[in-house]
């Protein structure tokens, strides 16, 4: 039995890099809401300008064709302030632990991982032989996004998959 | 690799979910066991073994292609 208490402790703590599962909770309230902003910002072609902010950046605009380096300047930080809090959610979303995390759903999470990265880079590949001039932008504007976006919707597909299959007991 | 989980389960009486409990991970995890659609790992196999009070080859048997 100490055995079996040694391995849990062990599994508690191992380097896992997964989130605890209260996480998840704050992901979602993150990721929701800026999601529905990006599709709005995704609407309006990016070109929404809402929120001017000065910045310091490693690279910017500078004042006529230049690039600015290392320095501030008036911004438009409308994506940052929609993509920041969307890669954050996402990233809670998808790496916090399950609940009842188990062996098992670490199985799940690692094939729905792989699984996403593969359709990913499908599309993508895709879109590169598809794709050509400025739309291709917007290809890698989706596709900063996507892989995360695909693994959230696979992962929690099994998970429901999975609690749906399970037969009530006799 | 298959196993007789389902089998030792009845003899003791028990339902998936008591046995979760006995080794801490979820019904899903007891259940895609039995249905052979996960092998679970070796401290895992070791432990249902343990609650059945028998050798692990007992309860977890390989087939020719594994």
């Amino acid at each position: 039995m100490s055995y079996c208490k040694v391995y849990f402790t062990f599994v508690k703590t191992s380097p896992h890099l997964l989130l605890p599962n209260k996480f998840k909770k704050i992901g979602w309230f993150i990721f929701i809401p800026s999601t529905i902003f990006g599709i709005i910002l995704c609407i309006n072609d990016f070109r929404a300008a809402w929120i001017w902010v000065r910045v310091f950046a490693i690279a910017n605009d500078g004042t006529d064709s230049n690039i600015l380096y290392f320095g501030s300047r008036l911004s438009n930080v409308t994506d940052t302030v929609v993509g920041v809090p969307f890669i954050i959610g996402a990233l809670l979303v998808s790496f916090s632990k399950e609940k009842n995390e188990d062996e098992f759903i670490a199985e799940i999470r690692l094939s729905s991982l792989l699984w996403a990265v593969w359709v990913n880079y499908i599309l993508l590949l895709v879109s590169f032989l598809l794709v050509y001039g400025s739309p291709f932008i917007e290809v890698m504007v989706y596709n900063m996004f996507t892989t995360l976006l695909i693994f959230i919707v696979r992962f929690n597909y099994l998970l429901y998959r999975n609690r749906k299959t399970v037969p009530d007991e006799k | 690799m298959k196993n007789n989980i389902r089998v030792e389960r009845a003899i003791k009486g028990m339902t998936q979910e008591d046995l979760s409990v006995k080794v801490s991970v979820s019904r899903q995890t007891i259940n895609a066991i039995e249905s052979n659609k996960y092998i679970p790992s070796t401290v895992l196999a070791l432990k249902i073994a343990k609650v059945f009070k028998k050798p692990v080859e007992e309860i977890f048997i390989l087939e020719k292609n594994d």
